[in-house]
């Protein structure tokens, strides 16, 4: 349709409320967040601008680096992790054998409950007194390696990528197994008519034909694991010795705890640029020819 | 983008879809499949059947029986749980809070994605580009300046500035699940109104809102399981008690009743229930939510 003076009245009414929400609710405080991070707070009521000085003080903090890398190893474990077990379960469902609905709403129970609730369930899981973990430890003969992963520096991210897993993969489960229903069918039997089976089918048919939605997973997984803020900081809030401390988290501390807002927005606009980056370079890295 | 959200939307709908008959012949990969499933649905079934049976042990029970059932089945942990805490209140304010972000986020979003997608004009795809540009803002990056923005207005404690926050972060990924439905609803639709003498109002609301029910159903459930089990945001502008909702009275709950783990245990499965009674019976519509805000073209 073409804007006419008749219903230009009524198009502007129906584009302003919504836009004026979204533009002053998200993209002026991104902007805002930009320029606080150049500012340093004496009070909280006054402030002054200090350029770079906030980047500075964050590249030289050691606490900075550490979250950093702790940021890293979440977000390649647990993408790595979700993709291998959302496509095996994605795909196993995607063959329909007999009760394949019932696997299907199952996995993607844990997607939908509260992340307090799901933290709370695997603080109890891994806890000495009364978790699940040690007697099955017992149970396999390895009880006297037990050891609280919670309570570990080199454990206590591992435990959380454990729980971030069982939490979010449902979802990849679902993202995987409709990539795989919408590969075309005809193309499918005729492979399985030339004799493709098992891995040679995933290899050539299944990989290539769901190109598309394996990129996309990738790609959603490392973005999210820039947000997980949730599961941290129930559990463990970022200890022991900072050991599960992530970037958001991070932000939170510095900025709401210790009053430091200016560091803490350096955080805000990291993890902006480093969603952005990951997102453009990542597709730019995985494009490729589909196979028609 | 919009043709391809379709696609893959219709990718679950069971009903129409082919059946893969791929090669499962032998007996023993069959078993293994099953095997693998299983495993998987253990994983995921088990914290949840052990928090289910702590909740209705007595505190003696779980101390010494830490994996089986239930010896006695105390259903009184419930109640416990349900008087001692504000779970109800909780509630409420999340049913409250997550009730306004659809209003707010339906009504902003349904007429400007019906512009971007019936109306041709100068600058629609840069508007369009901005609208869904926030797609991949996370909510951290603007927490510092929201926090003291609304320390400025003093609105601290409102439930209505909350949503209104919470849409506002829903307002990218909305505009973009709807265009894609509302661009694929035939272009005749607009020319029969107005030969009929149909205003662009009329026809928004008597052809094209009816006609993207499916749609903004979607952009619905997207938003209540956004709002529902947020934790930061609500968790920094909420500090009354009365006001608190579920994932932050949780945590109060969960800090209180650190030491009645039976109590705590009811407490948790009450806050779980409306989630899985939620997806159990919206399962498809979620399900088909989650892949169409996912695909990015």
């Amino acid at each position: 349709m073409k804007v006419t003076k008749k219903n230009i009245g009524t198009i502007l009414l129906f584009l302003v409320p919504g836009f004026l929400v979204y533009a002053y609710l998200v993209l002026y405080p991104i902007l805002q967040s930009v320029v606080m991070s150049t500012y340093t707070w004496d009070t909280l009521a006054s402030s002054r601008f200090v350029g770079f000085n906030n980047y500075r003080a964050v590249l030289g903090s050691q606490m900075f680096w550490k979250v950093l890398g702790n940021t890293l190893i979440f977000m390649v474990s647990t993408t790595t992790l979700q993709v291998l077990i959302g496509f095996l379960l994605g795909y196993l469902i995607y063959l329909q054998l007999k009760g394949y609905r019932l696997y299907k709403t199952l996995y993607f129970i844990p997607t939908v409950l509260p992340s307090v609730a799901v933290g709370f369930i695997w603080n109890y899981i891994y806890s000495p007194g009364m978790g699940l973990l040690k007697p099955l430890m017992n149970a396999v003969g390895a009880g006297a390696h037990y050891i609280p992963p919670l309570s570990s520096p080199q454990l206590a991210l591992i435990a959380i990528i454990i729980a971030q897993t069982w939490n979010s993969c449902g979802i990849q489960v679902i993202l995987f197994n409709s990539g795989f229903m919408n590969m075309s069918s005809e193309v499918i039997e005729s492979a399985t008519l030339d004799g493709a089976t098992g891995w040679k089918m995933i290899r050539h048919m299944v990989i290539p034909l769901s190109w598309d939605i394996i990129k996309m997973v990738i790609i959603l997984q490392t973005v999210g694991a820039l947000r997980s803020f949730d599961l941290v900081y129930v559990m463990t809030g970022g200890g022991p010795n900072h050991a599960t401390e992530l970037l958001p988290l991070h932000l939170f501390v510095n900025a709401f705890q210790n009053f430091n807002i200016g560091y803490g927005n350096v955080m805000a606009v990291l993890i902006f640029v480093l969603a952005m980056t990951i997102t453009v370079v990542m597709r730019k890295l995985m494009e490729r020819e589909s196979l028609y | 983008m919009g043709n391809q959200t379709k696609k893959a939307v219709s990718g679950t709908d069971e009903l129409v879809m082919p059946s893969p008959q791929l090669a499962v012949e032998k007996k023993k990969t069959l078993v293994w499949i099953y095997i693998v499933l299983t495993v998987f649905a253990l994983i995921v079934a088990l914290p949840l059947i052990w928090l289910l049976f702590s909740s209705l042990k007595s505190q003696a029970d779980l101390t010494m029986n830490t994996w089986g059932p239930p010896k006695q089945w105390m259903f009184s942990n419930y109640l416990k749980a349900w008087k001692g805490s504000k779970i109800d209140k909780y509630m409420l304010n999340s049913v409250i809070v997550t009730g306004l972000t659809i209003v707010i986020t339906v009504v902003t979003v349904t007429p400007i994605a019906f512009v971007l997608s019936r109306f041709n004009f100068k600058g629609k795809k840069l508007l369009y580009f901005i609208a869904i540009a926030g797609m991949m803002i996370p909510i951290h990056s603007a927490i510092i300046p929201l926090y003291m923005m609304v320390g400025k207005w003093n609105q601290y404690n409102n439930l209505g500035v909350l949503s209104l926050i919470y849409a506002a972060f829903r307002i990218p990924i909305s505009i973009f699940i709807l265009e894609g439905f509302m661009t694929s609803l035939p272009r005749e639709l607009e020319e029969c109104a107005f030969i009929d003498g149909c205003s662009v109002f009329r026809l928004f609301f008597k052809i094209i809102v009816p006609l993207t029910k499916d749609g903004i159903v979607t952009i619905s459930i997207l938003a209540v399981l956004a709002s529902w089990n947020e934790l930061l945001v609500s968790m920094l502008l909420l500090s009354k008690p009365a006001l608190k909702t579920l994932p932050i009275g949780l945590m109060g709950f969960i800090t209180e009743y650190n030491s009645e783990y039976t109590q705590l245990a009811a407490g948790i499965m009450m806050a779980i229930i409306p989630s899985i009674v939620f997806y159990i019976l919206a399962q498809e519509k979620i399900e088909k939510g989650m892949i169409a805000g996912a695909i990015k073209g």
